[in-house]
């Protein structure tokens, strides 16, 4: 499914970059990541705990960011597995400076497998579509703590 | 299709199920009528630890008239609701909504108090506790609070109640003499969750005017929506044809719809606006007293 | 092609044609039938499976330590197993793919079982499914139909190198000359979905097996025992007698779902071969709606070369089937069961077909009530009322002009179908009766003046029953046929034996799935033997060692009502011939002086000169030496019927694929809300002729069964994957199953007309009304919306898509 969207911060372009690519703050950010190690530059591994309400899932994984322009766009890869099933989504993300705001915008592809996409077609897109603002909430609020 | 291994407790009063809750966090489940919750299980979506049957708290599964408030414990059966004197003479929308919900098994079992707390975005129950803009009264080891649905519901099947707490009751504002209401919802099959539905209460006034209009869209967003710009258009005129046209249209466009493999986000939009007429002209012959 | 059809002389009935109360019901009703879960061995483990979130994926690697180290945990197979114990199985294709019970290399669709878990209990199996680590690559997927037959699709089997499993053309009668002649050529596409029965009972399957013997038991309820016992034995590379299926005595629905390929009696009985336990498996309400089986979906294109007046002169289609991931046996019969009778009820004697059956990434199949039919007649019905549209002809009327004549029975087809016999105006009249046609049309009309949509549709079709399996070898051109070995036949065992004390039982094969049988059984024997039908028993579940069955033997295609019925009349006659020369060597008399009234024996004008029946059976048993000299002792006659209008294609192509046809006149009347596109059927008439009728109560049941059943293809049931492969309808909660409330009044009609080459006359009509439904709702609802431009020509029919094709037609004005 597709997901995009816009946030709106209150800081500079250059400042917002490094705040995307701080591997501390996309932990604390990413909806149900409880471990990000780095492998590589760029390249993590994760176990994330994602779900909604009682709804749970534990799935293990990648996340990789790529093509890098800073401070201007990259893409988002992620793909993690687990019982019930499999998540796989990649994104880009462009940062455009708008007065005393930077506007990041995101347009990307989810695609869910298993067990969620078989028995809960109804609501994942929209659910998707909430933890993508959530990743940014958490990001806003990432922002703030350090101003 | 078996659950994953739990512990299981039974409570018998709230202090008791606020204990095991503080006990065990976010390892436990509340189970009432677990119409909801059991499929859950059985898919393994969800793998709650531990569950904490509250089937036997009595002191929840009430309903009675307290002023101009109806008040419903938690643990009431959607069935009895349903068939309650008091409800239906009452706060009939709230009747005509839930004898939508399922079957009559599933209404046998499933509670008021569950449906709330599983905050379904295609749900009747929240749905109509939006339109009636019902309290939700809510226990935790720090005391009690209770909550308008705008702060109670969240997002899809998130809401407000923190991991401790227990929605205990819901206040309902009883509906005056011939206040207009309507309940009317697009489903595939008869009992399943609706494509679109809508909650229209009218509040009237001498003459035949609207003093005040509540109009509730679901299944179009992440939780029920009040449709404020709609309503606007009917407070204080007398509802005419034409009204309920344009207060369907500006419905349609505060409907935050998704696609799905059952109805598009279009589709949806567009019934919205048509349910909402369908829903108001029912409630303007209710509110004439047809 | 026989010169003659056997016939048989059809006499009046005591019992069969009442509506007699079933047997079965007092035990099922009281929860004491016996299904599969019911059945519990000494110490039995049970299974869990693991299965592939992927639609078509690399298996890279496959971890199973941690779940072997889980406590109750017996064993564990992957892939790596199964293709060490066993063969793929075979299929009738010229390049069949390796279609093993579990995924080996790749898997090829959602739900494909990758891995099983032995275990104490179901939940600690699927405890341990959660610990099994798989390591997918994943392949770019093929969802459609016709785009996975482009060059660029992604390849599902490299051995294959393609995604065309079988690729046929044939040429029937004259079409160059058809459409000379034609005045008109009218075209269309359709869709026809993929759905399934999902019958309440899932699978289930008890196997052990025993390593000094080396041979298997295996409990399931399977349909059969069919052509699977046979493929299934050489998929684990043992001798047939090495493997002993027993089926119990009730099982909870088949609908075809439980005739197709079951790779999980191989897939279980290995993991007890592997385990050295008896392992037991109940499939869940998931895992049948991810990966048990549905019917093809169907791409089709048909034009017909028509004359002015109306007159179909031939007919021209490409029809695609898609049997998912694989292709299993009895596919390719998706695009040839229906040979005989292609050109349905219409006397259309030039045809050309190409048929096409192709894989995508989905789940496979199986013949799902109807096989074959429904995806035929929703292509065919529809295209008669373009036809009809293009004419300005009525629909009605233009189906009148077509059929076959009464005066024209047996009929055989341009495609080598026997018509045994039918009366299609007479069928077709009683429906339009029933919902007062003259008067819809005029309501018609005067709605669309106040701008509400109704409409009114039909459907006529040949139903087709009893499989002669030659038809499975059409996948093979005539050259190739000829190298082969030739395939034919429908036949069916009986068993008939009365006891030392006079008492009589029946042993079939048919294991039913709830239509009845046992009860129409009785009905018969009473009737051929003089007795009370609560005097006759039954045993009609398989056991592969104890009962005698054949490649055809099972419930599929109706053919309970054809070929069962004359078998069993058979098998009771003969025992009744013996048991008279019994009677007429103790009385002195003639064998044609004999009659049998209600247990007694007598001659006919002297009733005093009589013998009870029990005393014949006597001494059958207890007085051997008393019996005519050569006669064998006992009361114990077996037939083993196969009907003779099923034999081998001939050269042209041209197979009687069935051997009864019945036929069915569909007309409902529908109303479409404009604004939300939801449908309201308020007329539904459904007239049958099934022939002689066994029993009316059961039929009644099984025509507004087939009615629910093509009502949820029509608007409800569609087994869907999205983009990706995902099967997204895997619960009940979107595979949308109709229920009780969805299913309206139906006025149901019921014509006669005998086969002349059955015992009873009798016709099949399990499957019915599933051909002929989906193709008049299409119709139906196409007439409803006929002025607002929008044609219909795919299904399910949701008020969404409705919606969607109302605003498209409203776009392009």
């Amino acid at each position: 499914m597709n997901i995009e969207g816009k946030h709106k911060f209150l800081a500079s372009q250059e400042q917002i970059w490094d705040l995307f690519m701080d591997q501390k703050n996309l932990e604390k950010a990413i909806p149900g990541c409880e471990k990000m190690e780095e492998r590589e530059p760029g390249k993590y591994d994760v176990l994330l705990k994602i779900g909604i309400a009682a709804i749970k899932g534990t799935y293990t994984g990648k996340i990789e960011v790529v093509d890098p322009e800073p401070p201007n766009r990259y893409r988002l890869l992620g793909e993690g597995s687990g019982s019930p099933g499999f998540v796989k989504g990649e994104a880009t993300i462009e940062f455009s400076q708008e007065g005393q705001h930077t506007i990041v915008s995101y347009q990307g592809d989810m695609q869910v497998g298993g067990l969620i996409a078989g028995i809960g077609q109804r609501m994942i897109g929209g659910i998707a579509k909430m933890m993508a603002g959530q990743f940014f909430k958490k990001m806003a609020k990432e922002l703030k703590s350090q101003q | 299709m078996k659950p994953s291994a739990f512990e299981y407790f039974t409570a018998s009063t709230v202090a008791e199920a606020i204990k095991l809750l503080e006990r065990y966090e976010d390892e436990a489940k509340i189970i009432a009528g677990g119409q909801s919750l059991v499929p859950m299980m059985n898919f393994r979506v969800a793998q709650p630890e531990v569950l904490i049957d509250i089937n036997g708290i009595k002191e929840l599964d009430y309903i009675r008239q307290e002023d101009d408030e109806i008040v419903i414990g938690a643990l009431t059966r959607e069935r009895d609701l349903e068939l309650s004197p008091l409800v239906q003479e009452k706060c009939p929308i709230l009747a005509e909504a839930i004898s939508l919900i399922g079957h009559a098994s599933i209404r046998t079992r499933g509670t008021i108090g569950g449906s709330l707390v599983h905050a379904d975005p295609a749900a009747e129950i929240p749905l109509t506790i939006y339109g009636l803009d019902a309290k939700m009264r809510v226990v935790g080891p720090s005391g009690e609070r209770t909550l308008e649905p705008e702060e109670f519901f969240l997002s899809y099947l998130t809401t407000s109640l923190e991991p401790l707490e227990i929605l205990v009751e819901v206040r309902i504002p009883v509906l005056p003499q011939k206040t207009g209401w309507s309940f009317v919802e697009l489903t595939r099959r008869r009992g399943d969750f609706y494509i679109v539905a809508v909650a229209s209460i009218l509040f009237m006034e001498k003459g035949g005017v609207c003093k005040e209009a509540r109009i509730c869209l679901g299944g179009v967003g992440p939780t029920s929506i009040r449709a404020e710009e709609a309503e606007k258009i009917l407070a204080g005129q007398v509802i005419t044809d034409e009204l309920i046209e344009k207060a369907g249209q500006k419905a349609a466009e505060a409907a935050d719809p998704e696609s799905d493999y059952h109805a598009s986000a279009e589709y949806r939009r567009d019934m919205t606006r048509v349910f909402v007429k369908r829903g108001l002209a029912e409630a303007r012959n209710r509110a004439k007293g047809g | 092609m026989p010169e003659q059809l056997k016939t048989f002389e059809h006499k009046k009935r005591n019992w069969v044609g009442k509506p007699l109360k079933r047997k079965e019901d007092l035990r099922l009703l009281t929860g004491r039938g016996t299904f599969m879960d019911d059945i519990r061995l000494p110490d039995m483990k049970h299974a869990a499976i693991l299965r592939s979130p992927y639609p078509h994926a690399w298996i890279k690697g496959i971890n199973v330590s941690e779940a072997l180290n889980f406590p109750g945990v017996r064993g564990i197979l992957t892939g790596e197993d199964i293709a060490k114990m066993s063969n793929p199985f075979p299929v009738g294709v010229q390049v069949p793919p390796k279609y093993y019970c579990c995924a080996i290399d790749k898997v090829r669709f959602v739900g494909e079982p990758v891995a099983v878990v032995v275990a104490d209990d179901r939940y600690v199996a699927e405890d341990a499914l959660d610990l099994i680590t798989v390591d997918y690559e994943p392949l770019p997927v093929v969802m459609d139909i016709e785009e996975a037959m482009s060059p660029e699709a992604p390849v599902l089997h490299d051995n294959i190198g393609s995604n065309i499993y079988s690729h046929r053309f044939f040429q029937y009668g004259d079409m160059d000359k058809a459409y000379k002649e034609a005045d008109l050529v009218v075209k269309g596409k359709f869709h026809f979905p993929k759905y399934g029965s999902t019958p309440i009972e899932t699978y289930g399957v008890i196997a052990s097996y025993n390593p000094f013997s080396e041979d298997f038991v295996i409990y399931n309820n399977y349909q059969g025992p069919f052509v699977n016992h046979s493929l299934v034995a050489i998929a684990l590379g043992i001798p047939e007698n090495k493997m002993r299926w027993i089926v119990p005595t009730d099982i909870g629905g088949g609908f075809g779902t439980k005739t197709g390929l079951y790779p999980y009696i191989a897939l279980i009985a290995l993991a007890a071969k592997k385990t050295g336990m008896t392992v037991k498996w109940i499939e869940d309400r998931r895992e049948h709606l991810l990966a048990s089986a549905t019917g093809t979906d169907r791409v089709t294109y048909m034009e017909a070369a028509v004359k002015k007046d109306g007159t179909i002169l031939g007919l021209k289609d490409k029809a695609i089937d898609n049997t998912g991931g694989y292709i299993r046996a009895p596919e390719p019969g998706c695009a040839y069961r229906s040979t005989g009778n292609h050109t349905g009820a219409y006397q259309i004697r030039n045809l050309d077909r190409e048929v096409l059956v192709v894989g995508t990434n989905k789940c496979l199949t199986a013949p799902n009530r109807g096989y074959t039919c429904q995806e035929l007649y929703f292509s065919l019905e529809r295209l008669i009322d373009l036809v009809a549209s293009e004419l300005g002809m009525d629909t009605a009327e233009i189906r009148f002009k077509n059929f076959i004549q009464p005066d024209q029975f047996p009929y055989t087809t341009a495609t080598g179908g026997i018509y045994d016999a039918g009366d299609y105006q007479k069928v077709f009249q009683m429906a339009l009766d029933k919902i007062d046609y003259k008067k819809m049309r005029e309501e018609q009309w005067k709605a669309r003046e106040e701008g509400r949509l109704i409409g009114i549709g039909f459907s006529t079709v040949v139903d087709p029953s009893v499989t002669n399996i030659a038809y499975v070898t059409l996948a093979l051109p005539p050259e190739e046929r000829a190298k082969g070995h030739p395939k034919s036949g429908s036949g069916e065992a009986v068993i008939i034996k009365m006891d030392p004390l006079g008492t009589v039982h029946v042993i079939a094969c048919t294991n039913p799935q709830g239509q009845g049988h046992d009860t129409v059984i009785s009905q018969i024997v009473a009737d051929e033997l003089g007795v009370h039908p609560d005097d006759v028993t039954v045993s009609n579940a398989v056991d592969t060692h104890d009962r005698v069955f054949s490649i055809t033997t099972g419930s599929y295609s109706s053919r309970f009502s054809s070929v069962v019925t004359t078998a069993v009349v058979t098998a009771a006659r003969r025992l009744k011939e013996k048991m008279l020369k019994i009677a007429a060597h103790l009385l002195g008399a003639n064998v044609d002086e004999l009659e049998i009234q209600e247990g007694k024996i007598y001659v006919k004008g002297s009733p005093d000169k009589s013998m009870q029946m029990r005393h014949v059976a006597g001494t059958a048993h207890w007085n051997q030496s008393a019996l005519p000299e050569g006669m064998d002792a006992g009361l114990y006659e077996t037939c083993l019927y196969t009907m003779p209008t099923s034999q081998p294609p001939d050269d042209l192509d041209r197979v009687n694929s069935s051997n009864t046809y019945g036929f069915i006149a569909e007309a409902i009347v529908v109303e479409v809300d404009p604004e939300t596109g939801e449908v309201k059927i308020l007329k539904w008439a459904s007239v049958h002729d099934a022939g002689t009728i066994l029993n009316p109560m059961l039929l009644e049941g099984q025509i507004l069964g087939s009615c629910a059943h093509g009502l949820g293809g029509s608007l409800y049931e569609e087994w869907a994957y999205d983009e990706n492969g995902q099967c997204i309808t895997a619960s009940f909660q979107d595979y949308l199953v109709p229920t009780a409330m969805e299913v309206p009044k139906i006025d149901i009609g019921h014509v006669e007309i005998p086969s002349p080459i059955t015992a009873l006359g009798s016709k099949g009509a399990g499957e019915s009304s599933c051909m002929s439904v989906p193709a008049c709702i299409g119709n139906a609802i196409a007439d409803a919306l006929a002025p607002l431009g929008v044609t219909i020509s795919e299904l399910p029919l949701s008020p969404n898509k409705i919606w969607h094709l109302i605003q498209k037609a409203k776009n392009h004005t």
